[in-house]
């Protein structure tokens, strides 16, 4: 009788051990938040740029950056670039991580595409039941693309640039799975510049990016 | 039985008359109005805390909807403090440290044709407010900033910050005063959610932690 309690006694600590150690590490589990932003990026053969930029320091906290005037070459004129990073992970309360750019006056390829003023949010949260990240509060003002006034793009509208390549306004894109993790990338203006790509006969066959411009850039993500 | 129903005859009337007397208006009660929220903001308690995020408002008028674009009527910004429940010798609850950054777009605010900028450079106190409808966590902050088109410097502000809830777009709120230099971002009307005197996030959000 006495090996019997024994037994079932060692029976019952090898059931609940583990299972104090699993509650324990839910409730203990690392989480992370991450963001950064910037305001201008310019990337081609010739030319590799990125201003103003922020990331958000390791603990969370905030940073952030300004440009009165950004130039690239021919690329990019903005003015009153500023980028903000805020965050903070907690693994009890949850994950918080916002990102902003925000320009003035933009210019890309001398005129081919303006606008009067650029506001790129990402957000992600982590708490109160929510797994989620958003785009809210990202517009374009007074935008011209290629003589054409564009009003409230869509997410991920793409318009063709004849010669250049194209341009994808509001840009997003979606990481994590929504369920444990959850992230998002707005990128307001990004012009891919292509080339063709001449078959033997000199037509052509395709295009191959050899550039990319980016105007109003904010990510952020959290698990 | 006869005592006892004498005992009922005098109690009775205490007791009625005591449950009249609890219903009575109290005249020092705090008792919100019909359809509209109580006053904010006015309590306080010095526990640990922590409030991160941030995002943009569309002041005027400070609402959940977006002005138009073309506009430029909106602020954005980004705001984090920590405080661990501490207070000095006058009672004030401290600030364990914090940051701001604030950016005011209106054409208005331009200042040497640039927009507003706010720049914290000390986080000076910070407390728990606990009379909001703030769901996640309510306070009440500030300090010293700096504003970056002058670069005029030490001057007071305070924040009112409200989580309420996510996400944060449309529930939290922010308000803003720098009273040097008459500037202020402030809701004051209760029917506007979150808790006045904050206006609402068009975007970003307020994450509160009640601990540090």
């Amino acid at each position: 009788m006495k090996i019997d309690t024994m037994w079932r006694a060692i029976g019952l600590v090898a059931i609940v051990l583990p299972l104090s150690g699993m509650t324990g590490t839910v409730a203990g589990q690392m989480r992370a938040a991450n963001a950064q932003a910037f305001g201008v990026s310019v990337n081609t053969p010739t030319v590799n740029q990125t201003s103003p930029y922020a990331v958000l320091p390791a603990g969370g906290a905030l940073a952030q950056d300004q440009g009165q005037t950004v130039a690239v070459a021919d690329f990019v004129t903005a003015q009153d670039a500023f980028v903000i990073v805020t965050g903070d992970a907690d693994p009890t309360y949850g994950s918080n991580a916002v990102s902003s750019a925000t320009l003035g006056a933009v210019s890309l390829l001398n005129g081919l595409i303006t606008t009067d003023g650029v506001v790129a949010i990402a957000t992600s949260t982590l708490g109160d039941g929510l797994v989620a990240s958003d785009a809210e509060g990202s517009s374009l003002s007074n935008l011209i693309v290629n003589g054409t006034a564009v009003s409230d793009p869509a997410p991920n509208t793409r318009i063709n640039l004849p010669g250049v390549g194209y341009v994808v306004l509001n840009e997003q894109s979606a990481t994590g799975d929504g369920v444990t993790t959850s992230g998002i990338t707005v990128n307001m203006i990004h012009v891919v510049l292509q080339q063709p790509i001449l078959g033997a006969l000199g037509q052509v066959t395709g295009y191959q990016t050899v550039g990319n411009i980016i105007v109003g850039s904010a990510t952020s993500n959290v698990n | 039985m006869f005592k006892l129903r004498n005992l009922a005859m005098l109690t009775a009337p205490v007791a009625i008359a005591l449950t009249a007397w609890s219903c009575e208006r109290q005249p020092n009660a705090v008792a919100p109005a019909i359809g509209t929220p109580l006053a904010h903001f006015f309590q306080f308690q010095c526990t640990p805390f922590k409030m991160t995020g941030g995002g943009r408002i569309d002041y005027p008028p400070g609402t959940a909807e977006k002005n138009p674009p073309a506009s430029h009527e909106y602020e954005t910004f980004g705001a984090h403090v920590m405080a661990s429940g501490l207070t000095d010798q006058n009672g004030t609850c401290l600030a364990d440290k914090g940051a701001l950054e604030w950016i005011d777009h209106r054409p208005e605010f331009r200042v040497n044709g640039h927009p507003l900028n706010l720049h914290a450079t000390e986080i000076t106190f910070a407390e728990v407010a606990t009379d909001t409808d703030c769901k996640d966590g309510a306070a009440h902050w500030g300090g010293k900033l700096r504003v970056q088109n002058t670069g005029q410097e030490d001057l007071d502000f305070e924040v009112w910050d409200c989580d309420n809830g996510e996400p944060g777009v449309g529930h939290d709120g922010f308000a803003i005063s720098v009273p040097a230099i008459d500037y202020a971002v402030m809701c004051p009307d209760p029917d506007l959610p979150p808790a006045e005197p904050t206006c609402t996030l068009t975007g970003g959000n307020r994450q509160f932690h009640p601990t540090h």
